[in-house]
Protein backbone atom coordinates (compact mmCIF):
# COMPACT_ATOMS: atom_id res chain seq x y z
CA UNK A 1 0.00 0.00 0.00
CA UNK A 2 2.61 2.17 0.77
CA UNK A 3 5.06 1.76 -1.89
CA UNK A 4 1.45 2.11 -4.28
CA UNK A 5 0.88 5.41 -2.70
CA UNK A 6 4.81 6.54 -3.25
CA UNK A 7 4.44 5.42 -6.91
CA UNK A 8 1.09 7.64 -7.09
CA UNK A 9 2.97 10.57 -5.95
CA UNK A 10 6.32 10.18 -7.91
CA UNK A 11 4.02 9.59 -11.03
CA UNK A 12 1.75 12.85 -10.23
CA UNK A 13 4.98 15.19 -9.51
CA UNK A 14 6.17 13.54 -12.57
CA UNK A 15 3.45 14.31 -14.95
CA UNK A 16 3.14 17.95 -13.60
CA UNK A 17 6.59 18.64 -14.41
CA UNK A 18 5.73 16.75 -17.86
CA UNK A 19 2.71 19.03 -18.75
CA UNK A 20 4.80 22.20 -17.84
CA UNK A 21 7.98 21.51 -19.80
CA UNK A 22 5.36 20.85 -22.92
CA UNK A 23 4.18 24.37 -22.50
CA UNK A 24 7.49 25.59 -22.28
CA UNK A 25 8.33 23.92 -25.35
CA UNK A 26 5.09 24.72 -26.99
CA UNK A 27 5.62 28.72 -26.73
CA UNK A 28 7.98 29.22 -29.00
CA UNK A 29 6.03 27.21 -31.74
CA UNK A 30 2.95 29.43 -31.26
CA UNK A 31 5.48 32.57 -31.86
CA UNK A 32 6.81 31.17 -34.81
CA UNK A 33 3.30 30.19 -36.16
CA UNK A 34 2.02 33.61 -35.21
CA UNK A 35 5.00 35.55 -37.23
CA UNK A 36 3.98 32.87 -40.29
CA UNK A 37 0.33 34.10 -39.67
CA UNK A 38 1.08 37.69 -40.19
CA UNK A 39 3.73 36.89 -42.98
CA UNK A 40 0.24 35.73 -44.81
CA UNK A 41 -1.82 38.72 -43.54
CA UNK A 42 0.50 41.00 -45.25
CA UNK A 43 0.89 39.21 -48.72
CA UNK A 44 -2.85 39.06 -48.49
CA UNK A 45 -2.73 43.02 -47.58
CA UNK A 46 -0.20 44.56 -49.87
CA UNK A 47 -0.75 42.29 -53.20
CA UNK A 48 -4.23 40.92 -52.68
CA UNK A 49 -5.96 44.46 -50.91
CA UNK A 50 -7.66 41.64 -49.28
CA UNK A 51 -10.72 43.34 -46.73
CA UNK A 52 -10.01 41.93 -43.42
CA UNK A 53 -12.76 39.59 -42.61
CA UNK A 54 -11.77 37.51 -45.90
CA UNK A 55 -8.01 37.56 -45.16
CA UNK A 56 -8.45 36.48 -41.48
CA UNK A 57 -10.81 33.40 -43.20
CA UNK A 58 -7.86 32.68 -45.04
CA UNK A 59 -5.51 32.78 -42.33
CA UNK A 60 -8.39 30.45 -40.72
CA UNK A 61 -7.64 27.78 -43.22
CA UNK A 62 -4.09 27.79 -43.19
CA UNK A 63 -3.12 27.84 -39.37
CA UNK A 64 -2.66 25.39 -37.09
CA UNK A 65 -5.16 25.88 -33.92
CA UNK A 66 -5.02 27.29 -32.01
CA UNK A 67 -4.43 30.21 -34.10
CA UNK A 68 -6.82 28.96 -36.12
CA UNK A 69 -9.52 29.61 -33.36
CA UNK A 70 -8.36 32.88 -32.91
CA UNK A 71 -8.18 34.07 -36.83
CA UNK A 72 -11.83 32.45 -36.45
CA UNK A 73 -13.04 34.68 -34.01
CA UNK A 74 -11.53 37.78 -35.31
CA UNK A 75 -12.86 36.93 -38.80
CA UNK A 76 -16.75 36.51 -36.65
CA UNK A 77 -16.45 39.51 -34.78
CA UNK A 78 -15.35 41.87 -37.84
CA UNK A 79 -18.55 40.26 -39.58
CA UNK A 80 -20.79 41.58 -37.14
CA UNK A 81 -19.30 44.98 -37.74
CA UNK A 82 -17.09 45.59 -34.94
CA UNK A 83 -13.59 47.65 -35.48
CA UNK A 84 -10.81 45.81 -36.42
CA UNK A 85 -8.87 47.39 -33.47
CA UNK A 86 -11.31 46.55 -30.98
CA UNK A 87 -11.63 43.48 -32.17
CA UNK A 88 -8.03 42.21 -32.33
CA UNK A 89 -7.96 42.96 -28.68
CA UNK A 90 -11.02 41.58 -27.47
CA UNK A 91 -10.01 38.28 -29.22
CA UNK A 92 -6.96 38.49 -27.43
CA UNK A 93 -8.64 38.53 -24.41
CA UNK A 94 -11.15 35.66 -24.90
CA UNK A 95 -8.67 33.45 -26.77
CA UNK A 96 -5.93 33.23 -24.07
CA UNK A 97 -6.76 30.53 -22.35
CA UNK A 98 -6.17 28.29 -25.34
CA UNK A 99 -2.30 29.93 -25.78
CA UNK A 100 1.12 29.37 -23.92
CA UNK A 101 2.15 32.58 -24.57
CA UNK A 102 3.34 34.52 -21.85
CA UNK A 103 2.02 38.42 -21.30
CA UNK A 104 4.95 39.90 -22.95
CA UNK A 105 4.33 38.22 -26.52
CA UNK A 106 0.49 39.43 -25.82
CA UNK A 107 1.65 42.82 -25.74
CA UNK A 108 4.05 42.24 -29.20
CA UNK A 109 0.99 40.57 -30.73
CA UNK A 110 -1.26 43.24 -29.48
CA UNK A 111 0.66 45.82 -31.12
CA UNK A 112 -0.75 44.53 -34.45
CA UNK A 113 -4.32 45.37 -33.73
CA UNK A 114 -3.04 49.31 -33.16
CA UNK A 115 -4.08 50.94 -36.91
CA UNK A 116 -4.87 47.68 -38.53
CA UNK A 117 -6.94 48.67 -41.65
CA UNK A 118 -7.05 52.50 -40.75
CA UNK A 119 -4.06 53.01 -43.56
CA UNK A 120 -2.87 52.31 -46.72
CA UNK A 121 -1.08 49.02 -48.05
CA UNK A 122 2.30 50.29 -47.52
CA UNK A 123 1.68 51.82 -44.17
CA UNK A 124 0.18 48.37 -43.26
CA UNK A 125 3.17 46.64 -44.18
CA UNK A 126 5.59 48.53 -42.51
CA UNK A 127 3.45 47.82 -38.97
CA UNK A 128 3.08 44.02 -39.56
CA UNK A 129 6.84 43.95 -40.21
CA UNK A 130 7.84 45.43 -37.28
CA UNK A 131 5.85 43.30 -35.31
CA UNK A 132 7.47 40.45 -36.97
CA UNK A 133 10.92 41.59 -36.30
CA UNK A 134 9.94 41.93 -32.75
CA UNK A 135 8.16 38.06 -32.72
CA UNK A 136 11.27 36.82 -34.49
CA UNK A 137 13.90 38.14 -31.58
CA UNK A 138 11.39 36.93 -28.58
CA UNK A 139 10.99 33.23 -30.64
CA UNK A 140 15.10 33.02 -30.97
CA UNK A 141 15.04 34.12 -26.90
CA UNK A 142 11.88 31.61 -26.19
CA UNK A 143 13.64 28.92 -27.94
CA UNK A 144 17.25 29.25 -25.92
CA UNK A 145 14.97 29.45 -22.86
CA UNK A 146 12.42 27.00 -23.14
CA UNK A 147 15.29 24.49 -23.93
CA UNK A 148 17.06 24.35 -20.53
CA UNK A 149 13.49 25.26 -18.74
CA UNK A 150 11.68 22.17 -20.24
CA UNK A 151 14.03 19.72 -19.44
CA UNK A 152 14.50 21.41 -16.10
CA UNK A 153 10.58 20.95 -15.66
CA UNK A 154 10.36 17.83 -16.52
CA UNK A 155 13.17 16.20 -14.61
CA UNK A 156 12.14 18.55 -11.57
CA UNK A 157 8.88 16.86 -10.99
CA UNK A 158 9.93 13.64 -10.89
CA UNK A 159 12.62 14.43 -8.45
CA UNK A 160 10.13 16.79 -6.32
CA UNK A 161 7.94 13.34 -6.36
CA UNK A 162 10.85 11.25 -4.98
CA UNK A 163 11.66 14.12 -2.47
CA UNK A 164 7.96 14.25 -1.15
CA UNK A 165 8.00 10.43 -0.77
CA UNK A 166 11.26 10.90 1.42
CA UNK A 167 10.14 13.46 3.55
CA UNK A 168 6.91 11.65 3.90
CA UNK A 169 8.76 7.89 5.07
CA UNK B 1 -6.29 45.80 -56.22
CA UNK B 2 -8.04 42.48 -57.16
CA UNK B 3 -9.65 41.65 -60.09
CA UNK B 4 -12.54 39.19 -60.35
CA UNK B 5 -13.08 37.45 -64.25
CA UNK B 6 -16.44 36.00 -63.17
CA UNK B 7 -18.23 33.96 -66.18
CA UNK B 8 -21.91 35.55 -64.63
CA UNK B 9 -24.58 32.75 -63.89
CA UNK B 10 -28.03 33.18 -63.28
CA UNK B 11 -27.15 33.89 -59.29
CA UNK B 12 -29.05 33.89 -56.24
CA UNK B 13 -29.83 37.53 -55.05
CA UNK B 14 -27.66 37.67 -51.82
CA UNK B 15 -29.85 40.22 -50.50
CA UNK B 16 -33.21 38.53 -51.17
CA UNK B 17 -31.69 35.52 -49.47
CA UNK B 18 -30.47 38.17 -46.48
CA UNK B 19 -34.21 39.56 -46.74
CA UNK B 20 -35.65 36.09 -46.04
CA UNK B 21 -33.51 35.29 -43.40
CA UNK B 22 -34.82 38.77 -41.55
CA UNK B 23 -38.30 38.02 -42.61
CA UNK B 24 -38.52 34.77 -40.45
CA UNK B 25 -36.10 36.18 -37.35
CA UNK B 26 -38.87 38.61 -37.01
CA UNK B 27 -41.33 36.76 -37.56
CA UNK B 28 -43.90 39.63 -38.02
CA UNK B 29 -47.10 38.99 -39.34
CA UNK B 30 -47.91 42.85 -40.84
CA UNK B 31 -48.10 43.60 -44.27
CA UNK B 32 -45.27 42.19 -46.31
CA UNK B 33 -44.63 45.51 -48.27
CA UNK B 34 -44.00 47.82 -44.95
CA UNK B 35 -42.09 44.24 -43.52
CA UNK B 36 -39.74 44.44 -46.87
CA UNK B 37 -39.29 47.73 -46.00
CA UNK B 38 -38.04 47.25 -42.88
CA UNK B 39 -35.82 44.36 -43.48
CA UNK B 40 -34.93 46.45 -46.59
CA UNK B 41 -33.53 49.16 -43.96
CA UNK B 42 -32.05 47.01 -41.67
CA UNK B 43 -29.33 45.64 -44.58
CA UNK B 44 -28.67 49.50 -45.26
CA UNK B 45 -28.41 50.19 -41.43
CA UNK B 46 -25.72 47.74 -40.87
CA UNK B 47 -23.56 50.00 -42.56
CA UNK B 48 -23.22 52.90 -39.48
CA UNK B 49 -22.65 52.99 -35.82
CA UNK B 50 -24.24 52.35 -33.09
CA UNK B 51 -26.63 55.95 -33.16
CA UNK B 52 -27.40 56.38 -36.86
CA UNK B 53 -28.15 52.28 -37.27
CA UNK B 54 -30.77 52.70 -34.10
CA UNK B 55 -32.42 55.64 -35.88
CA UNK B 56 -32.87 54.29 -39.22
CA UNK B 57 -33.98 51.18 -37.61
CA UNK B 58 -36.76 53.23 -36.11
CA UNK B 59 -37.63 54.80 -38.78
CA UNK B 60 -41.10 55.52 -39.53
CA UNK B 61 -43.29 56.15 -42.37
CA UNK B 62 -40.71 56.45 -45.03
CA UNK B 63 -40.22 53.06 -46.65
CA UNK B 64 -36.59 52.77 -48.24
CA UNK B 65 -38.13 51.99 -52.04
CA UNK B 66 -38.58 55.99 -52.11
CA UNK B 67 -35.57 57.22 -51.06
CA UNK B 68 -32.64 57.49 -53.09
CA UNK B 69 -30.45 59.03 -51.17
CA UNK B 70 -28.73 58.92 -47.32
CA UNK B 71 -26.94 61.95 -46.48
CA UNK B 72 -24.29 62.61 -43.28
CA UNK B 73 -23.11 65.62 -42.71
CA UNK B 74 -20.68 66.43 -39.80
CA UNK B 75 -22.87 69.16 -37.62
CA UNK B 76 -25.48 69.03 -39.96
CA UNK B 77 -29.13 67.18 -39.77
CA UNK B 78 -29.35 63.82 -41.04
CA UNK B 79 -31.13 63.80 -44.54
CA UNK B 80 -33.06 61.06 -46.69
CA UNK B 81 -33.62 62.32 -50.01
CA UNK B 82 -36.32 60.83 -51.78
CA UNK B 83 -37.74 61.65 -55.45
CA UNK B 84 -39.33 64.88 -55.03
CA UNK B 85 -37.94 66.36 -51.04
CA UNK B 86 -35.97 66.24 -48.61
CA UNK B 87 -36.30 64.55 -45.15
CA UNK B 88 -34.90 65.68 -41.73
CA UNK B 89 -34.88 62.69 -39.44
CA UNK B 90 -34.84 63.17 -35.50
CA UNK B 91 -33.52 60.83 -32.30
CA UNK B 92 -36.70 58.41 -32.57
CA UNK B 93 -36.33 58.08 -36.88
CA UNK B 94 -39.47 60.44 -37.48
CA UNK B 95 -39.45 63.23 -39.85
CA UNK B 96 -39.30 66.33 -38.74
CA UNK B 97 -37.85 70.06 -39.21
CA UNK B 98 -33.77 70.72 -39.52
CA UNK B 99 -33.50 72.30 -36.39
CA UNK B 100 -34.85 69.38 -34.30
CA UNK B 101 -33.44 66.82 -36.23
CA UNK B 102 -30.68 64.39 -35.26
CA UNK B 103 -27.12 66.37 -35.82
CA UNK B 104 -24.33 63.63 -38.01
CA UNK B 105 -21.13 63.72 -35.24
CA UNK B 106 -17.94 63.29 -36.35
CA UNK B 107 -17.88 59.50 -34.71
CA UNK B 108 -20.55 58.71 -36.45
CA UNK B 109 -18.60 58.95 -40.00
CA UNK B 110 -15.80 57.64 -39.19
CA UNK B 111 -17.99 54.56 -37.58
CA UNK B 112 -20.03 54.47 -40.66
CA UNK B 113 -16.97 54.42 -42.79
CA UNK B 114 -15.13 51.65 -40.64
CA UNK B 115 -18.15 49.48 -41.27
CA UNK B 116 -18.52 50.45 -45.06
CA UNK B 117 -14.32 49.09 -45.86
CA UNK B 118 -14.34 46.23 -43.33
CA UNK B 119 -12.46 48.25 -40.81
CA UNK B 120 -10.01 48.07 -44.19
CA UNK B 121 -9.11 51.21 -45.62
CA UNK B 122 -6.11 49.72 -47.91
CA UNK B 123 -8.95 47.57 -49.89
CA UNK B 124 -10.44 50.76 -51.00
CA UNK B 125 -7.47 53.05 -51.31
CA UNK B 126 -7.95 53.54 -55.55
CA UNK B 127 -11.48 54.02 -54.73
CA UNK B 128 -11.16 56.90 -52.11
CA UNK B 129 -8.86 58.62 -54.11
CA UNK B 130 -11.53 59.06 -56.62
CA UNK B 131 -13.93 60.03 -53.66
CA UNK B 132 -15.90 57.17 -53.95
CA UNK B 133 -16.76 53.40 -52.14
CA UNK B 134 -18.85 50.88 -53.42
CA UNK B 135 -20.64 48.47 -51.16
CA UNK B 136 -21.48 44.88 -51.82
CA UNK B 137 -24.76 45.00 -53.31
CA UNK B 138 -23.92 47.74 -55.96
CA UNK B 139 -25.01 50.91 -53.33
CA UNK B 140 -22.29 53.63 -54.18
CA UNK B 141 -21.03 56.06 -51.39
CA UNK B 142 -19.70 59.36 -52.01
CA UNK B 143 -17.39 60.96 -49.93
CA UNK B 144 -15.45 64.43 -49.55
CA UNK B 145 -12.72 65.57 -46.95
CA UNK B 146 -9.74 66.75 -46.44
CA UNK B 147 -6.93 65.98 -49.08
CA UNK B 148 -4.38 64.78 -48.96
CA UNK B 149 -1.61 65.29 -51.60
CA UNK B 150 1.74 63.94 -52.49
CA UNK B 151 3.89 65.80 -54.99
CA UNK B 152 0.25 67.30 -56.35
CA UNK B 153 -1.52 63.91 -56.37
CA UNK B 154 -4.23 63.19 -54.48
CA UNK B 155 -2.81 60.68 -52.02
CA UNK B 156 -6.03 59.70 -49.94
CA UNK B 157 -9.06 61.51 -48.09
CA UNK B 158 -8.42 61.89 -44.28
CA UNK B 159 -11.45 63.39 -41.70
CA UNK B 160 -13.98 62.62 -43.69
CA UNK B 161 -16.85 65.68 -43.17
CA UNK B 162 -19.60 64.59 -45.51
CA UNK B 163 -20.90 60.91 -46.84
CA UNK B 164 -23.90 59.83 -49.47
CA UNK B 165 -24.70 56.83 -49.48
CA UNK B 166 -27.13 56.42 -52.95
CA UNK B 167 -28.92 53.19 -53.20
CA UNK B 168 -29.22 51.46 -56.49
CA UNK B 169 -32.12 50.42 -57.84
CA UNK B 170 -32.76 47.30 -60.22
CA UNK B 171 -35.59 48.17 -62.29
CA UNK B 172 -35.92 45.51 -64.71
CA UNK B 173 -38.41 45.90 -68.23
CA UNK B 174 -36.92 49.32 -68.43
CA UNK B 175 -35.03 48.94 -71.73
CA UNK B 176 -37.64 47.10 -73.83
CA UNK B 177 -38.65 50.07 -74.50
CA UNK B 178 -35.68 51.73 -75.93
CA UNK B 179 -34.37 48.02 -77.66
CA UNK B 180 -35.96 48.43 -80.84
CA UNK B 181 -34.51 51.51 -81.61
CA UNK B 182 -30.75 50.94 -80.93
CA UNK B 183 -30.93 47.57 -83.23
CA UNK B 184 -30.47 47.71 -86.50
CA UNK B 185 -31.64 45.54 -89.77
CA UNK B 186 -29.58 42.71 -89.06
CA UNK B 187 -30.54 42.45 -85.25
CA UNK B 188 -26.96 44.03 -83.75
CA UNK B 189 -26.98 46.97 -81.70
CA UNK B 190 -25.95 50.38 -82.91
CA UNK B 191 -23.25 52.26 -81.13
CA UNK B 192 -24.99 53.95 -78.34
CA UNK B 193 -24.18 56.86 -75.60
CA UNK B 194 -26.74 56.73 -72.40
CA UNK B 195 -26.76 61.01 -70.84
CA UNK B 196 -28.57 62.35 -68.22
CA UNK B 197 -27.83 64.51 -65.07
CA UNK B 198 -27.12 62.89 -62.71
CA UNK B 199 -29.64 60.79 -60.56
CA UNK B 200 -31.32 59.87 -63.73
CA UNK B 201 -31.51 56.38 -63.86
CA UNK B 202 -28.94 55.95 -66.28
CA UNK B 203 -26.75 53.21 -64.75
CA UNK B 204 -30.46 51.87 -63.80
CA UNK B 205 -31.02 51.40 -67.71
CA UNK B 206 -28.04 50.30 -68.43
CA UNK B 207 -27.95 47.27 -66.55
CA UNK B 208 -31.26 46.36 -67.74
CA UNK B 209 -30.27 46.92 -71.18
CA UNK B 210 -27.03 44.47 -70.51
CA UNK B 211 -29.52 42.12 -69.10
CA UNK B 212 -31.57 42.03 -71.99
CA UNK B 213 -29.27 42.02 -74.67
CA UNK B 214 -27.82 39.34 -72.76
CA UNK B 215 -30.27 36.93 -72.59
CA UNK B 216 -31.71 37.94 -75.74
CA UNK B 217 -35.42 39.39 -76.36
CA UNK B 218 -37.89 36.60 -78.44
CA UNK B 219 -40.37 39.66 -78.75
CA UNK B 220 -38.09 41.38 -80.48
CA UNK B 221 -36.43 39.04 -82.65
CA UNK B 222 -32.62 39.62 -80.53
CA UNK B 223 -30.90 36.61 -80.10
CA UNK B 224 -28.48 36.95 -76.88
CA UNK B 225 -25.01 38.33 -77.49
CA UNK B 226 -21.82 37.78 -75.42
CA UNK B 227 -21.66 40.91 -73.19
CA UNK B 228 -18.60 41.94 -71.85
CA UNK B 229 -18.91 44.80 -68.91
CA UNK B 230 -15.84 46.56 -67.48
CA UNK B 231 -17.28 47.86 -63.91
CA UNK B 232 -14.72 50.15 -62.54
CA UNK B 233 -16.76 51.29 -60.15
CA UNK B 234 -18.60 48.27 -59.08
CA UNK B 235 -21.80 49.75 -59.50
CA UNK B 236 -23.49 47.39 -62.10
CA UNK B 237 -22.76 43.95 -61.36
CA UNK B 238 -22.46 44.78 -57.41
CA UNK B 239 -19.54 42.36 -57.38
CA UNK B 240 -18.85 40.60 -53.82
CA UNK B 241 -16.21 38.63 -53.79
CA UNK B 242 -16.43 37.49 -57.38
CA UNK B 243 -19.95 37.01 -57.20
CA UNK B 244 -22.53 39.87 -58.81
CA UNK B 245 -25.54 40.85 -56.82
CA UNK B 246 -27.46 41.88 -59.56
CA UNK B 247 -28.36 39.47 -62.73
CA UNK B 248 -26.62 41.30 -65.58
CA UNK B 249 -27.92 38.02 -67.93
CA UNK B 250 -26.41 34.73 -69.45
CA UNK B 251 -24.19 35.90 -71.27
CA UNK B 252 -22.49 38.60 -69.52
CA UNK B 253 -18.87 38.49 -68.13
CA UNK B 254 -17.75 41.25 -65.84
CA UNK B 255 -13.83 42.27 -65.04
CA UNK B 256 -14.87 44.50 -61.72
CA UNK B 257 -13.12 47.37 -60.51
CA UNK B 258 -10.87 47.63 -63.65
CA UNK B 259 -9.98 51.14 -64.96
CA UNK B 260 -12.28 51.17 -68.06
CA UNK B 261 -8.92 51.92 -70.36
CA UNK B 262 -6.87 49.28 -69.85
CA UNK B 263 -10.34 46.65 -68.94
CA UNK B 264 -11.68 47.24 -72.21
CA UNK B 265 -8.72 46.12 -74.35
CA UNK B 266 -8.51 43.34 -71.97
CA UNK B 267 -12.34 42.15 -72.38
CA UNK B 268 -11.74 42.13 -75.75
CA UNK B 269 -8.21 40.20 -76.16
CA UNK B 270 -9.49 37.36 -73.58
CA UNK B 271 -13.39 37.38 -73.24
CA UNK B 272 -14.25 38.47 -76.68
CA UNK B 273 -17.45 40.30 -76.34
CA UNK B 274 -20.11 41.38 -79.13
CA UNK B 275 -21.02 43.76 -77.05
CA UNK B 276 -19.06 45.88 -74.91
CA UNK B 277 -20.76 47.97 -71.93
CA UNK B 278 -18.98 50.51 -69.58
CA UNK B 279 -20.54 53.56 -67.14
CA UNK B 280 -19.46 56.66 -66.58
CA UNK B 281 -17.03 57.76 -69.83
CA UNK B 282 -15.03 60.65 -68.77
CA UNK B 283 -11.45 60.66 -68.85
CA UNK B 284 -9.18 61.17 -72.05
CA UNK B 285 -7.83 57.45 -71.98
CA UNK B 286 -11.18 56.10 -72.52
CA UNK B 287 -11.54 57.66 -75.65
CA UNK B 288 -8.33 55.64 -77.24
CA UNK B 289 -9.55 52.52 -75.31
CA UNK B 290 -13.05 52.74 -77.15
CA UNK B 291 -11.42 53.37 -80.74
CA UNK B 292 -9.17 50.90 -80.27
CA UNK B 293 -12.11 48.66 -79.15
CA UNK B 294 -14.38 49.54 -82.24
CA UNK B 295 -11.51 48.29 -84.71
CA UNK B 296 -12.36 44.62 -83.30
CA UNK B 297 -16.14 44.78 -84.42
CA UNK B 298 -17.25 45.07 -81.33
CA UNK B 299 -20.42 47.03 -80.39
CA UNK B 300 -19.98 49.55 -77.23
CA UNK B 301 -22.85 50.55 -74.78
CA UNK B 302 -21.57 53.51 -72.66
CA UNK B 303 -23.26 56.04 -69.99
CA UNK B 304 -21.97 59.56 -69.50
CA UNK B 305 -22.83 63.25 -67.27
CA UNK B 306 -24.84 65.31 -69.51
CA UNK B 307 -28.18 66.66 -69.10
CA UNK B 308 -28.38 66.90 -72.95
CA UNK B 309 -26.50 66.63 -76.34
CA UNK B 310 -25.52 70.27 -76.20
CA UNK B 311 -23.68 69.73 -72.84
CA UNK B 312 -21.93 66.71 -73.67
CA UNK B 313 -21.00 68.39 -76.77
CA UNK B 314 -19.70 70.64 -74.51
CA UNK B 315 -17.60 67.88 -72.13
CA UNK B 316 -13.99 67.55 -74.67
CA UNK B 317 -13.97 63.73 -74.10
CA UNK B 318 -17.62 63.14 -75.38
CA UNK B 319 -17.30 65.88 -77.89
CA UNK B 320 -13.86 63.83 -79.49
CA UNK B 321 -15.96 60.76 -79.61
CA UNK B 322 -19.48 62.16 -81.24
CA UNK B 323 -16.89 64.03 -83.85
CA UNK B 324 -15.50 61.03 -84.68
CA UNK B 325 -18.44 59.12 -85.00
CA UNK B 326 -18.37 56.54 -82.74
CA UNK B 327 -21.48 56.14 -81.44
CA UNK B 328 -25.00 55.85 -83.95
CA UNK B 329 -27.21 56.00 -81.35
CA UNK B 330 -27.97 58.73 -78.39
CA UNK B 331 -30.24 58.25 -75.45
CA UNK B 332 -31.26 61.32 -73.01
CA UNK B 333 -32.60 60.39 -69.53
CA UNK B 334 -33.83 63.12 -67.15
CA UNK B 335 -35.50 63.49 -63.98
CA UNK B 336 -38.51 65.04 -65.51
CA UNK B 337 -40.88 62.89 -64.46
CA UNK B 338 -39.20 61.06 -61.81
CA UNK B 339 -36.12 59.24 -61.86
CA UNK B 340 -35.83 57.36 -65.27
CA UNK B 341 -37.94 59.71 -67.42
CA UNK B 342 -36.85 59.11 -71.45
CA UNK B 343 -36.42 62.19 -73.07
CA UNK B 344 -35.98 60.62 -76.15
CA UNK B 345 -33.29 58.87 -78.51
CA UNK B 346 -31.71 60.33 -81.59
CA UNK B 347 -30.15 58.67 -84.56
CA UNK B 348 -26.39 60.58 -84.36
CA UNK B 349 -25.70 60.00 -88.15
CA UNK B 350 -28.84 62.16 -89.29
CA UNK B 351 -29.38 64.28 -86.11
CA UNK B 352 -32.72 63.13 -85.86
CA UNK B 353 -35.02 62.08 -82.94
CA UNK B 354 -36.44 58.41 -83.23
Amino acid sequence: MLILGCMVLIAGCGCLGLWFAYRIRRRPQELRECSMALALLDTEIVWGATPLPEAFGILKERTDEPWQGFFGELKERLGQGESAGIAWKETMIAQNSHFCLKPEDWNVIGDVGKGLGRSDRTEQHKQIELVQRQLMVMKEQAETWSGKQAKMWSYLGFLGGIAGVLILI
Amino acid sequence: MSLHYTLSVVQEHRLTADLQKVKVSNGEKSLPRLNKSAALWADMARWFGDDVRSILLNLKEVALYEVEELRLRVGQPLMLRTVDKDLFINHQGEATSAYKAYLIKSEDLTAALERMTHSSLYAVEENLKQGFITLPGGNRVGLTGEAVLQDGQLQTLKHISSLNLRIARDIQGQSLKILPLLLNSTGQLYHTLLISPPRAGKTTLLRDLIRSISNGVPKLKLEGQTVGVVDERGELAGMWQGIPTYDLGLRTDVLDGCPKASGMSMMVRSMSPQVLAVDELGHAEDVIAITDALRTGVRILSTAHAGTLEEARSRPVITHLLDQGVFERLVVLSRRHGPGTLEGVYDLKTGGSL
